[in-house]
């Protein structure tokens, strides 16, 4: 592929040099500008701070605990740069850190699982979505929020192609990459979210963070 | 001693029986040694009687006197026993008494109530008691103090102012010397016989204490080695969960970092391939980019299996993500104040997790309800679903396998399963392995 013709400038946080590297190359050669790739999240504030990234990809586990410092950053660097995205990317899938993450940050967040940088365009993608102020949630997490969601006898009235539709709309879809998704045409797709937002008793709301935000509240309570 | 003996009853017309009454009334008095003594008392007032009568000539004064001293020498043999030292002292100083006022050359007496009397033979018994119950040191002096009373009263006695004095003499010092004599080593045989068996005593005591304080060594020895392995298999359940946690890690910065790299490498060439348009490459690398993903996912279950990195966090969030990927709903309620040990902390971890998927597998249940609290000696996971019930400890089976583990930190596992549900599943966790 050639580069997108909007470059965006990134910052990576990642400890482990060899995807820190990797990405770093994957997204020069897709024609980003990665302005910053560090290995901690001290080092990952300070280039946010500096540079003032679209996006920050940032590794859930880095020094010095291993556990959840880049979802700290994240959450910090959300909450004093709000016109920065931030991507966490992880290991395993975290539903409540994912959930904790999306609560405090409606808008210009993502959570994917690691593997997902296999499928680059996807993930580069993803990047792209959440630089503009969009939202991505890993399928994984939406999947497990639908089995795990003690709303189980609501949500066995919509349909399979609903169940679909709101899958996609809790990975921060928006109705035209539903349709495109789902092969279908947007005058479906807007149809479907009436229809679900209806049954599940939601208001509707044509933004699309802000619907991720309800149906994520909806699949947790 | 034994106060309770075999006693074979009288048989009349055979040719024991005299012996048997015999056997039977020595059995009797002993087991009763105050009515004996008090028979014995009784017999001396008896012989002793005949002599206050003859003195019937003497004034009143005399002869209350003469009763006085008697019932001093009864009194002391009823005494002996309780006070053997002292019931003797108080009959050899009547004897001396005796023999310095009551007994006069010619055999008259000077004072009537210091005559000798039936009632002396309370001598006799008092040096056997002593020879008996006292030491023999004690009971030597006594048979001195007997013999040389003895030898002073025949002296004054004198029966060599008799018809044959060698003779007389003779017979009197054997008699009363071999009767002196007899009541001593009588009394002696029996105190050899009590201490023989005293000894044995404080043998058979000895050995026992000495057995019992080996016992006791053998105890305590055997309680510092059970704290000892305690502490070893503390470490080693410490050290293995340390060991687990290493070895995610390693998987975690080496081969998935690698395979994820690699994925994204083959992902990038497949994307650059489907444009160029070389089908039969791009089928290979399209394979190679889906096996790599595959392994991926492959890889992180295996790692999680080892040790979900979350744990690092506490138990209540990795219980969160574990309630995320249940089968069934989970309502989850982590109540601990104070973390417990990592290895601790995975066990429970791994029991919730294995609860769950059985909830979800065997149990037909609609909802869970996982819940961890603290209780005093360290925490309660309870698993509790809606579903058939039924479950059961099988040897080999899950349930037990769970209980095998737990056991390994001196945990316990309960279920409760009625026909017909709901099935709860306790396990009891120490804080620290």
């Amino acid at each position: 592929m050639t580069a997108t013709p909007d470059p965006l400038r990134i910052v990576i946080a990642e400890d482990a040099a060899i995807m820190r590297d990797g990405l770093t190359q994957t997204l020069t050669r897709r024609g980003h500008d990665v302005v910053a790739a560090v290995a901690d999240a001290e080092a990952l504030r300070r280039a946010v701070d500096e540079h003032r990234p679209d996006v920050a990809v940032i590794d859930v586990r880095m020094p010095p605990t291993h556990t959840d410092e880049g979802l700290r950053a994240a959450q910090a660097i959300h909450k004093d740069h709000p016109g920065v995205g931030v991507l966490v990317f992880s290991q395993y899938i975290e539903t409540q850190s994912a959930t904790e993450l999306f609560a405090s940050a409606p808008a210009g967040v993502g959570y994917l699982l690691k593997d997902r940088v296999a499928d680059v365009s996807d993930f580069i993608d993803a990047i792209a979505r959440v630089a503009h102020g969009g939202t991505v949630l890993d399928p994984e997490v939406v999947r497990q929020l639908l089995t795990a969601s003690r709303r189980g006898d609501t949500l066995a009235a919509l349909t399979p192609r609903e169940r679909e539709v709101l899958s996609l709309i809790a990975q921060g879809r928006s109705n035209a990459a539903i349709a495109a998704a789902l092969f279908i045409s947007p005058k479906v797709v807007e149809k479907h979210v009436a229809n679900i937002f209806d049954k599940l008793g939601l208001a509707p709301d044509d933004n699309d963070n802000r619907r991720v935000i309800a149906a994520l509240r909806y699949l947790e309570s | 001693m034994s106060r309770s003996r075999a006693r074979p009853g009288p048989v009349p017309g055979t040719s024991d029986y005299a012996g048997n009454v015999l056997r039977e009334v020595s059995a009797w008095l002993h087991d009763r040694p105050g009515q004996a003594d008090a028979l014995l008392a009784v017999a001396l007032l008896v012989v002793t009687a005949p002599q206050l009568a003859a003195g019937g000539q003497e004034s009143v004064v005399n002869r209350i006197a003469f009763v006085v001293v008697t019932v001093l020498l009864v009194a002391s043999v009823v005494a002996r026993r309780r006070y053997p030292v002292a019931a003797f002292a108080v009959v050899a100083v009547i004897a001396a008494a005796q023999i310095v006022l009551g007994v006069q050359n010619g055999g008259q007496a000077q004072v009537f109530a210091l005559q000798p009397t039936n009632a002396d033979l309370a001598i006799l018994v008092l040096l056997y008691t002593l020879a008996a119950y006292r030491p023999r040191p004690v009971s030597i002096a006594g048979l001195v103090a007997c013999l040389l009373g003895s030898a002073v009263a025949i002296a004054r006695w004198s029966p060599a102012n008799g018809p044959h004095p060698a003779d007389a003499l003779f017979a009197a010092a054997a008699g009363l010397g071999g009767l002196t004599l007899a009541a001593w080593v009588l009394g002696d045989s029996v105190a050899y016989r009590y201490r023989r068996a005293y000894y044995a005593s404080l043998e058979e005591r000895a050995a026992r204490l000495e057995a019992e304080r080996d016992a006791q060594a053998r105890i305590a020895a055997a309680a510092e080695r059970a704290r000892e392995l305690q502490e070893q298999r503390a470490r080693a359940v410490d050290e293995s969960a340390a060991r687990l946690r290493r070895i995610e890690r390693d998987l975690h910065d080496g081969a998935q970092v690698r395979l994820a790299a690699l994925a994204m490498t083959l992902g990038e060439i497949k994307e650059n391939l489907e444009s160029s348009g070389d089908d039969h490459t791009l089928a290979l690398v399209g394979a190679a980019h889906q096996n790599a993903k595959d392994t991926l996912a492959e890889l992180r279950d295996l790692a999680r299996g080892i040790h979900p990195p979350v744990l690092d966090r506490g138990l209540g969030p990795a219980l969160g993500i574990l309630a995320g990927t249940s089968a069934i709903p989970v309502r989850l309620t982590v109540a601990i104040t104070e973390r417990p040990s990592p290895a601790i902390e995975a066990m429970a971890y791994f029991c919730a997790a294995e609860l769950l998927a059985n909830a979800a597998k065997h149990s037909g249940a609609s909802r869970v309800a996982v819940s961890v609290r603290e209780q005093d000696s360290g925490l309660s996971l309870s698993v509790t679903d809606d579903g058939d019930g039924g479950a059961r400890l099988v040897p080999g089976g899950g349930l037990a396998g769970l209980r095998e583990r737990v056991q390994t930190v001196d945990g316990r596992l309960e279920v409760d399963s009625p026909p017909g549900g709901p099935t709860i599943v306790t396990i009891d966790l120490p804080r620290h392995a």
